[in-house]
């Protein structure tokens, strides 16, 4: 016997009343909750307007990484060969997305706003390889396009890539 | 010499007392304050005060002085940026006018993340740029040498590369052209550095305007190990840094030794670290099938097929050492052969002489010498290029440095070197009475000749030289490991080497040997060859069994340098192949050979034998020398050769420093490789009517090398000098007459 019954049942009835209320159970994959303006989700690698990728491969992205998840090995461009605005281009940009813990470091330590994590993050995979992004990956557009919530309902500010032009 | 007197100096309120004349910044650092520089390096010569990153606070001066030009005087009072306002404004303007012209492309520069302006900017300058006009700009980067690039916008002009170029390695071919504001590092004529020491410009430059082509955006500071080693490409041994990333080496950088190498390094260890992954490498064991035709085959085949051969053979096996082993590869393959079989007949290196222990000083007392005597037909710094930079600075100090041989200052024929040392030996030589009387004096030699130890060791000792502290002499080899090589095999067993005749097997171990025509006669006498070499190219055709060998970058071990200084190799990235001395290891099982595949294990005993029980783990990142041996009693002076006799001007072979099978899988070193050339003195060349530049043929008996003249006004009349990997199979006696 409890030693407060009272007390018991009286936490039994909010079981109870439960039982009566219409679920709010959201029927995930059909309904996908909108999400925050600043969601970190799967990383995405940028372009300047003319096609040059934004990264140089400087790597201070894999040093700021707490998860040590970020591989680059850089490569110098060539008149025949410019991928990068710099001198140098990211030969190899890989990023373990197994080990990864979307933190956001990278994006904050990159000096040429070249890797900004997106919104997807229906990124699950039958094998560990597969979650190894490479950088063809990175630069592609994302394939699932996520619904956003009206950031006029939020008063997070919004960063300068992600505004509407 | 006096004690030099003390005096006492405040900085940053902390008295500190240093010897008079101590420069100002080491001075705040025996007070625990930091000074900081851009151009100041005491390794350069004077101070010049370039960058004005060292302004200080001085009592009784009116204005900030450059902290780096000034000495200790006695009651000086300094105030630093940590202690002193206007100090602190000064270094922050300082900075701010270094970065107006500076890009600031901090992450594409090679420098990002180990630059001494960034680290400062982030300490002492301003946080955020005033400048608001365009930079100036260069053409970037332009390559001064396939090495060394060069990036004139990030360029600061602290003169740290010129002075260097100027009066370190005196090549004087990096210079500073235009005045003022329009100053820049430019190469003499715009013509490529060529230089032995060309790559120390690379770590001296304090921010990324010299930059190194092989490491040419390669990794990044914080992606990368050093991985602190030894040099194995020539007999010095200086002490390296290794800098691998993800199992590779990416650029050797030069670790100080203030005995050995004061931090410099020749452009052989620095920029030849890429031959490991040439593309004639042998990661497989390959036996002989057919003629010429190899196949590969498992390490437990080829482990089983050494071991048929070396019970066939039994005792009458020869060894071929290179003198590139490791002290314990060596041990370990004397422990096998030697111990298992009772084959004792091997082809050594060098022929030592342990005479010379008497004689033992560090390399740095070369620099502090008096008289140093060189001796021998090869240059020094084709042999040993860091003993010709303290040769250098100690005629930068006043010393007299006399070089006798063939291109000497006093000029002798080939060969003459065993009569020098007799002649220097002799009572009424005034040169030799010079050395004997003075308190720092050296001798060197230098040259091919195997028995040189034993010249230079009775002659040392002839002038006494082993009594004074200050004086010695110092035997310049041909291989980086030859001493150690030979003290491991010999230290092994007592058995006397017996001459096998037929040979029936070969052990050719390493690459020095491969390419040696010496051993490569051996084997046309041989029934089999066993062959311990890196390369296809210097096995394939001749080896019954070809076993990988591993680079001095790949192994973990000792080598001895030519002062006799026991210094510490590791394994900075991991071969293709297992190492040596594991498959040695399990070879030796099966003969019954108790032996360890790790070479801390194999150290104990060679050292047991050898260095007094020294432990592996006491060889300290900057090994010491060991103390001078008790002098023996005087060895008499070997009788020289008698020199041939003959028609025809005398051929001077030479190994040029950028030779062998390292350099000649390196791209970025190729053209230091000696050109095609025969060299000819001014005299011979008017005499046969051969100008500069003429194509001509050498001859000797029934062959001819073609090759182009070139006159060099240090040869002696009679000589001509051709490098080794030219020369053909040209014999000693040679006439050169116009294409």
């Amino acid at each position: 016997m409890s030693p407060q019954p009272l007390g018991s049942l009286h936490g039994f009835a909010v079981t109870f009343r439960q039982i009566f209320r219409k679920p709010i159970t959201q029927q995930y994959p059909e309904y996908k909750r909108p999400l925050y303006p600043r969601f970190r989700g799967r990383h995405r690698l940028n372009r300047f307007e003319n096609g040059l990728e934004k990264c140089v491969g400087c790597s201070l992205c894999a040093a700021a990484c707490p998860a040590d998840c970020i591989r680059v090995v850089a490569a110098e461009n060539t008149p025949e060969n410019r991928v990068s605005a710099g001198e140098r281009y990211a030969r190899i940009y890989e990023i373990n997305m197994s080990r990864c813990i979307f933190c956001g470091y990278c994006e904050i330590a990159c000096p040429f706003d070249a890797i900004t994590l997106g919104n997807e993050y229906e990124i699950s995979e039958y094998s560990r390889d597969d979650l190894i992004y490479t950088k063809d990956m990175l630069l592609a557009e994302p394939r699932k396009r996520v619904t956003i919530q009206d950031p006029e309902l939020f008063d997070t500010p919004i960063p300068y890539y992600r505004a509407k032009a | 010499m006096s004690t030099p007197e003390l005096v006492t100096v405040t900085i940053d309120d902390r008295a500190v007392q240093v010897p008079k004349g101590t420069g100002l910044v080491e001075t705040a650092l025996a007070a625990g304050v930091e000074i900081p520089v851009f151009c100041y390096e005491p390794r350069l010569g004077p101070a010049v005060g370039a960058c004005r990153m060292c302004l200080v606070e001085v009592e009784g001066m009116p204005k900030l002085q450059a902290g780096c030009t000034l000495t200790a005087q006695d009651g000086m009072t300094v105030r630093t940026a940590q202690t002193s306002a206007k100090a602190a404004d000064g270094q922050n303007a300082t900075l701010e006018f270094l970065l107006v012209n500076h890009p600031l492309d901090c992450p594409v520069c090679d420098k990002g993340g180990e630059c001494p302006l960034q680290d400062l900017t982030f300490r002492y300058g301003p946080g955020r740029t005033r400048m608001t006009f365009p930079k100036l700009t260069f053409d970037k980067p332009i390559p001064i040498s396939p090495t060394i690039a060069l990036d004139r916008e990030r360029c600061i002009l602290c003169y740290r590369c010129t002075r260097f170029s100027e009066g370190v390695s005196e090549d004087g071919e990096l210079v500073t052209v235009n005045r003022g504001a329009q100053s820049m590092i430019a190469t003499f004529e715009d013509e490529p550095y060529r230089g032995r020491f060309s790559g120390n410009v690379i770590e001296l430059c304090p921010v990324g305007a010299l930059t190194s082509t092989q490491y040419r955006f390669l990794a990044r500071p914080w992606e990368i190990q050093n991985v602190p080693s030894v040099c194995g490409l020539c007999p010095v041994g200086c002490n390296i840094d290794v800098t691998t990333r993800e199992g590779k080496v990416k650029r050797v950088l030069s670790r100080n030794h203030p005995e050995v190498d004061e931090g410099w390094l020749c452009d052989k260890g620095r920029f030849a670290f890429s031959h490991p992954h040439a593309r004639d490498r042998i990661t497989e064991p390959l036996r002989r099938v057919r003629r010429r035709g190899f196949e590969e085959l498992s390490w437990d085949d080829a482990v089983d097929e050494a071991e048929r051969m070396l019970r066939a053979a039994g005792t009458r096996i020869v060894t071929a050492l290179s003198g590139s082993e490791t002290i314990e590869q060596a041990y370990a393959l004397g422990k096998l052969l030697r111990q298992g079989l009772g084959a004792h007949a091997a082809v050594l290196p060098e022929e030592t002489s342990t005479a010379l222990d008497a004689l033992r000083l560090p390399l740095s007392a070369i620099r502090d010498a008096e008289l140093v005597v060189v001796v021998g037909d090869q240059p020094v710094e084709e042999r040993a290029p860091v003993v010709d930079l303290w040769l250098r600075a100690a005629r930068r100090r006043g010393a007299e440095i006399v070089t006798i041989g063939p291109t000497g200052s006093i000029q002798t024929p080939p060969g003459s070197a065993p009569q020098v040392c007799r002649d220097l030996a002799a009572e009424n030589n005034e040169l030799g009475r010079r050395l004997r009387g003075g308190q720092r004096s050296i001798v060197i030699w230098s040259g091919p000749d195997g028995r040189g130890g034993e010249h230079i060791a009775a002659l040392a000792h002839a002038l006494g030289l082993a009594d004074v502290a200050g004086s010695g002499a110092f035997y310049l080899p041909d291989t980086p490991n030859g001493r150690g090589v030979a003290d491991a095999w010999s230290a092994v067993a007592d058995g006397e080497p017996a001459d096998p005749e037929p040979i029936a097997l070969l052990i050719v171990s390493g690459d020095e040997a491969a390419a040696n025509p010496g051993v490569r006669a051996l084997a046309e006498r041989a029934e089999m060859v066993l062959a311990i070499t890196m390369f296809q190219g210097l096995a394939v055709g001749w080896a019954d069994l070809v076993l990988p060998g591993t680079s001095y970058l790949e192994r973990d071990g000792t080598y001895m340098n030519l002062e006799g200084r026991v210094q510490r190799l590791r394994r900075t990235v991991i071969p293709p192949a297992p190492d040596e001395l594991a498959w040695l290891a399990k070879l030796a099982g099966r003969f019954g050979v108790e032996l360890s595949p790790h070479p801390s294990l194999v150290f104990e005993d060679v050292s047991a034998r050898l260095f007094g029980g020294l432990a592996f783990a006491d060889i300290a990142a900057t090994a010491a020398l060991p103390t001078r041996a008790k002098a023996a009693p005087r060895p008499p002076l070997p009788e020289p050769e008698p020199q041939l006799g003959g028609d025809g001007l005398r051929l001077l072979r030479y190994r040029s420093l950028f030779s062998g099978a390292a350099v000649e899988r390196v791209a970025e070193l190729q053209f230091q490789r000696p050109a095609r050339e025969v060299e000819i003195s001014p005299e011979d060349a008017a005499a046969k009517g051969i100008a500069s530049g003429n194509e001509v043929a050498v001859r000797h008996n029934g062959t001819s090398v073609a090759l182009r003249a070139t006159l060099n006004r240090r040869l002696a009349p009679g000589v001509v000098r051709i490098a080794d990997e030219h020369a053909g199979d040209l014999g000693a006696r040679v006439e050169v007459g116009r294409a």
